[in-house]
């Protein structure tokens, strides 16, 4: 069984907030339907644009399978940053795993679906918007 | 408006009807999907391939007890969303309807619904509703698509535009005191959709809708996704976590990353 490390925010991103328990029941409930061996979840900083948690975990690739991220959407919004993450994953051989999406990145042609829906998401709030009820 | 002829004619249709029902604009796409789930079930099932399809899908009751329908179809939605070309099929099955009644650049639910329906099971029925009501955004439409022939009980119903605005106008007395209620207060106005295996329904998920108790002799077998322009608004449904881009144009792909110059 492939072994994986929880990544989970202490910030908000993209305009959510998501408590921490909340993040690791989603990573857990993943990493069972798939069955990936979860290992514990480490927190980033709460230190607004920090990624030092993230960039140890990339170190960490060497004798781990993957990380598995609550969401892609915390995937850092600097692009060049991005896809050193995306590169550096898939150089070393490692999945990157997005939870709430269901996504997992392995190949570049997986890297290319998660930025298309990273840049949508980025640019939804320049299109119009709709008042629900 | 610059719509040919066709496109006028399907879109006046959706306006008027809130669906439009069509033959399938891929009819091998279709024969592959339901040739993956015949296979599916025969894995699942344990049962011979010699059984021909159509009497497979129309008779699983005899094969599967309304007590284990929910954990049988979840294995079969399970199944075949595994299936790396499947969303791909789905899409090809009404990919040129689309483009007329939504945009060519669009967003696709990440995941296809499938909805079984035993004869004579009241366990497993969709209230009436509106998908808007509980968090889907106006601007996406339902793509649903029966493995089987629906007709009678065994298909779905719909509330027109027309009706829909009366309704929403005087909802509140109208609805009475559950969606029992509600269904009773528009059941002769709702339209029964007959929809043939071959052909495809996409419908405004918008107006009212639902399913009743199937009276037929035959189960059900049909599935469902939300389709919406990429860049028009989201609701509680997100991209990334329900929706993905599936027809991102060049210069939306330029344009995302665009930078201007840097003057200083």
């Amino acid at each position: 069984m492939k072994k994986i490390r929880g990544y989970v925010y202490s910030r908000p991103f993209m305009g959510t907030k998501v408590p921490q328990h909340v993040q690791n029941l989603v990573i857990r409930d993943y990493c069972k339907k798939h069955e990936l061996h979860f290992l514990l979840s480490t927190v980033e900083y709460s230190m607004l644009g920090s990624l030092l948690i993230l960039e140890q975990l990339l170190e960490e690739l060497e004798t781990i399978d993957g990380i598995v991220m609550y969401s892609l959407f915390q995937l850092p919004e600097n692009i060049k940053q991005r896809h050193r993450i995306y590169d550096y994953t898939l150089n070393s051989k490692s999945t990157m795993h997005f939870a709430l999406e269901g996504l997992s990145m392995e190949n570049e042609k997986q890297k290319t679906r998660v930025e298309n829906i990273w840049m949508v998401r980025h640019t939804l709030p320049h299109c119009l918007s709709f008042e629900g009820n | 408006m610059f719509l040919s002829e066709s496109e006028k004619k399907i879109t006046n249709e959706y306006l008027e009807n809130g669906y439009i029902i069509q033959p399938v604009a891929d009819q091998g796409a279709l024969e592959w999907i339901r040739n993956q789930y015949i296979q599916i079930i025969q894995s699942e099932l344990n049962i011979s391939p010699t059984i021909n399809p159509e009497q497979l899908l129309n008779h699983i009751e005899e094969y599967v007890s309304v007590d284990t329908l929910n954990h049988f179809r979840l294995r079969m939605i399970e199944g075949i969303n595994a299936l790396e070309p499947f969303r791909e099929m789905y899409f090809k099955i009404a990919r040129p309807y689309l483009e007329v009644l939504v945009g060519n650049e669009l967003a696709m639910q990440l995941r296809v619904n499938l909805s079984i329906q035993l004869p004579n099971d009241d366990s497993s029925l969709l209230q009436v509703h509106a998908d808007t009501w509980s968090g889907d955004s106006p601007f996406e439409v339902v793509v649903w698509l029966p493995l089987v022939d629906c007709f009678g009980t065994k298909a779905m119903y719909l509330l027109s535009p027309r009706a829909s605005k009366k309704l929403n106008e005087n909802f509140v007395d109208r609805a009475g005191k559950s969606s029992k209620d509600l269904y009773q207060n528009i059941r002769n106005e709702v339209k029964w959709l007959d929809v043939k295996y071959g052909e495809v329904l996409i419908f405004n998920q918008a107006l009212p809708h639902g399913n009743r108790c199937n009276e037929e002799s035959e189960t059900r077998w049909s599935m469902n996704c939300r389709f919406k322009g990429v860049f028009t608004p989201y609701s509680d449904k997100k991209i990334g976590e329900f929706f993905e881009p599936i027809t991102l144009r060049a210069a939306s792909q330029t344009g995302m990353k665009y930078n201007p110059p840097k003057v200083v």
